[in-house]
């Protein structure tokens, strides 16, 4: 795995990718949000303080996912109603990028897809609607509009200090899950399922004081 | 709760086994212990205690 | 920091509500939205660092919290911790039911849910997957979940009366959420919505001892008050059972009386006709000759049939005597025959034959003494006429009424005991939206005590 490193133009701190498709990144000194341009960094934004994390996960997290290997090497996190959520980033062994959703500690793997059909505007979308992809039927469950709070790490695309952040999530009655991502034109849709924690079997996770895995 | 109708049934059915073994029935009478052997040639020395019980029932 | 550091997270440190300035312990590190300050109640919100105030207590409700915050328990192969809790209510056909629910938190596992009421227990975990709606033979709604079908119990309007803690989520008094609970005894579907969204999540039954040893709670719990939705059926209460229980004991019954009819030995020892003659002079007693009966312990049955009488009664006084031991068994039967004519009608009274069974009789070796009696004429005048009857005597009869009699006093009890059996599911179904069991037949077409929904 080739292993690019740049410096961080705002505090000239080494930084390493490890993913080669690595569109933005964080520095883990200064917390500068820096897009790659090729070779060159490009400061674009700051990070702020970021919310209190319980998530087990942390970057740099390892796990399986059907039989692949993957390491977490960037999160996007939201906040709403239902509190703080992160997006992490996965980084799959045959180069891949996908998405582990972590909510109030419910885990869904899900990956960018393209539309079959389709996809229902923010103002025509509502909690029922359902609709078929990849022949699993699929119904809205929760309407969102999220609040950015930060993002962290390697990212597949540019993403930062987003303001509202309109989600519509799917599920399916065989644990499938789905997003409708609207805070890009046209939106984008993610697919995947629900996992078990256990089930991925990650190392390198945070320890939390007081309690054990 | 069934185990209550359970012991009742129980009692019931054993109760009637025990009717069965024994020939138990409605019919009563009174026990007389030590009637001589003698009784047989001279039936009358035997005063039947329900002799005197006779009484007339019946009739318009 | 690089990939492999371990990064520890530390026990969260108080903080100071803004509104009261009490300290405020956050137990869920940060994974809680809303904390409820204990000393004030306002609530929290507890993403923000600053803990700005969402919502200053409004609720003057006193309520048990029989978990104390802070709490960790063994439940279901994890260990939990108690974060929050809260009261909630609905209002059916104006009674207020009030229920709590307490936040139990594994940084590994994520969020559980404790539900009480009326001091029965439920582990309430969230379900990724929709259950699929149908309805049942009865034209019940049920939904489908994991191969286990779910029937419909109760929907409501649920508002949250009081809170405290930490939730996974915004919590405000006042809020109202739509509930529905679908029951496979012990487990329970259960769905929330709002406008924007729907949650689904899956209860199981856990008796109060259970969480009592499972937290370390003192003393015992409190009892569980009435039949709970979901509350597994005591075993021996099942409907139904007391009916097989029923069918074994009749069956035993008639095998009996079939056992004693076939073992009746039957034995006629004595058949004779004797006549009587008032007006002869001398004893009027005799004896018969001697029989043997067989068998340790049976009955006798006596029968006098024949007898000829005109308008009169007749008194025969009996000993069963025993050749050998001098045993006798004195007893006497009355025999009687009127007839006559009243206005055109005939009328008879005929008690002409008799039939006597004796209990118990032991075996051995007897003679039947006889002492024949009639009425006296007015003046003392005594019949010459001859009466003539006869006498049996079988050893060992059958019975068959009293096996009849016995079935009878098995069913006797049934009616109440099914019941109660029943009783249960009844109870079970009393509090849903329908009032009775999901296969229960209903007379009345669509009266649902639901609302009516014509605006």
């Amino acid at each position: 795995m080739s292993q690019p490193t740049a410096i961080c133009p705002n505090c000239g701190a080494q930084i390493r990718f490890r993913w080669s498709s690595a569109i933005q990144t964080t520095c883990e000194y200064c917390k500068s949000i820096l897009v790659r341009h090729d070779v060159n960094l490009e400061k674009v934004g700051q990070v702020a303080d970021l919310p209190p994390d319980i998530s087990p996960i942390q970057i740099g997290t390892e796990g399986v996912y059907r039989d692949t290997a993957f390491q977490v090497i960037g999160r996007i996190i939201y906040s709403h109603d239902v509190g703080a959520w992160n997006e992490w980033h996965l980084m799959f062994s045959n180069g891949s990028s996908g998405w582990l959703s972590d909510a109030q500690a419910e885990y869904a793997v899900s990956f960018l897809s393209q539309p079959e059909t389709p996809l229902p505007a923010a103002n025509q979308v509502y909690r029922g609607w359902e609709f078929v992809q990849q022949n699993v039927r699929l119904a809205v469950t929760t309407l969102t509009e999220a609040s950015y709070e930060g993002v962290e790490g390697e990212l597949p695309f540019q993403y930062w200090d987003k303001a509202k952040c309109p989600f519509a999530d799917l599920r399916s009655s065989d644990g499938r899950f789905a997003t409708i991502d609207y805070t890009e034109t046209p939106p984008l849709l993610f697919l995947g399922e629900f996992v078990e924690f256990e089930s991925l079997r990650m190392v390198n996770l945070k320890e939390f004081e007081g309690w054990t895995a | 709760m069934s185990k209550f109708y359970m012991i009742y049934s129980s009692l019931v059915a054993g109760g009637l086994f025990y009717s069965g073994l024994t020939g138990w029935s409605f019919g009563s009478y009174d026990e007389v212990k030590g009637v001589p052997k003698s009784v047989r040639d001279n039936p009358g020395a035997y005063r039947s205690h329900y002799a005197s019980h006779a009484r007339y029932f019946g009739g318009k | 920091m690089n990939a492999g550091s371990r990064k520890i997270v530390p026990r969260p440190k108080a903080l100071n509500c803004p509104s009261c300035g009490s300290a405020i312990e956050l137990r869920a590190m940060g994974a809680a939205a809303t904390v409820v300050c204990s000393y004030c109640s306002s609530t929290l919100d507890a993403t923000n660092p600053q803990l700005v105030i969402l919502q200053k207590w409004q609720s003057q409700m006193t309520v048990h919290v029989q978990i104390p915050l802070g709490s960790r328990g063994s439940l279901f192969g994890a260990v939990w911790e108690v974060i929050g809790f809260q009261q909630r209510g609905i209002t059916v056909e104006g009674t207020d039911y009030y229920w709590r629910e307490y936040v139990l938190f594994n940084p590994y596992k994520g969020f559980r849910y404790l539900s009480e009421y009326e001091n029965h227990w439920s582990f309430v975990q969230s379900i990724p997957s929709l259950p699929v709606h149908g309805v049942n033979s009865h034209n019940r709604p049920t939904v489908t979940y994991s191969n286990l079908i779910y029937d419909h119990f109760q929907t409501a309007q649920a508002t949250t009366w009081f809170v405290i803690g930490e939730f996974p989520w915004q919590v405000r008094v006042g809020e109202v959420v739509a509930a529905a609970d679908y029951v496979s005894p012990p487990y329970m579907l259960s769905s929330e919505s709002t406008a924007n969204e729907i949650t689904w999540s899956r209860g199981v039954y856990v008796p109060g001892a259970d969480i009592w040893a499972a937290f370390q709670l003192p003393g015992a719990p409190p009892a569980a008050i009435g039949v709970y939705s979901t509350q597994p059926a005591p075993v021996d209460n099942r409907p139904g059972r007391p009916w097989k229980l029923f069918f074994l004991f009749s069956a035993l019954l008639i095998a009996m009386m079939i056992f004693f009819a076939v073992k009746a030995r039957q034995e006629t020892v004595l058949d004779q006709t004797y006549t009587y003659v008032a007006s002869t002079p001398g004893e009027k007693s005799f004896v018969t000759p001697p029989f043997v009966l067989n068998g340790t312990s049976a009955n006798l049955q006596v029968e006098v049939t024949g007898m000829d009488l005109q308008n009169e009664w007749a008194f025969l006084g009996m000993a069963l005597i025993n050749e050998e031991t001098g045993q006798a068994y004195d007893f006497g039967r009355q025999i009687s025959y009127y007839f006559g004519t009243d206005g055109g009608e005939s009328w008879t009274e005929d008690n002409h034959s008799d039939s006597a069974t004796l209990p118990s009789i032991p075996g051995g070796r007897y003679y039947l003494r006889i002492e024949p009696e009639t009425e006296v004429g007015t003046g003392g005048a005594v019949s010459y006429r001859p009466i003539k009857y006869n006498v049996k005597l079988v050893r060992d009869v059958p019975f068959y009424f009293r096996y009849f009699l016995g079935l009878f006093l098995l069913l006797l009890p049934l009616p109440f005991l099914g019941r109660k059996g029943a009783n249960f599911e009844s109870l079970r179904w009393n509090e849903s939206d329908y009032g009775v069991p999901p296969n229960a037949i209903v007379w009345q077409s669509n009266s649902s005590s639901g609302d009516d929904d014509d605006e």
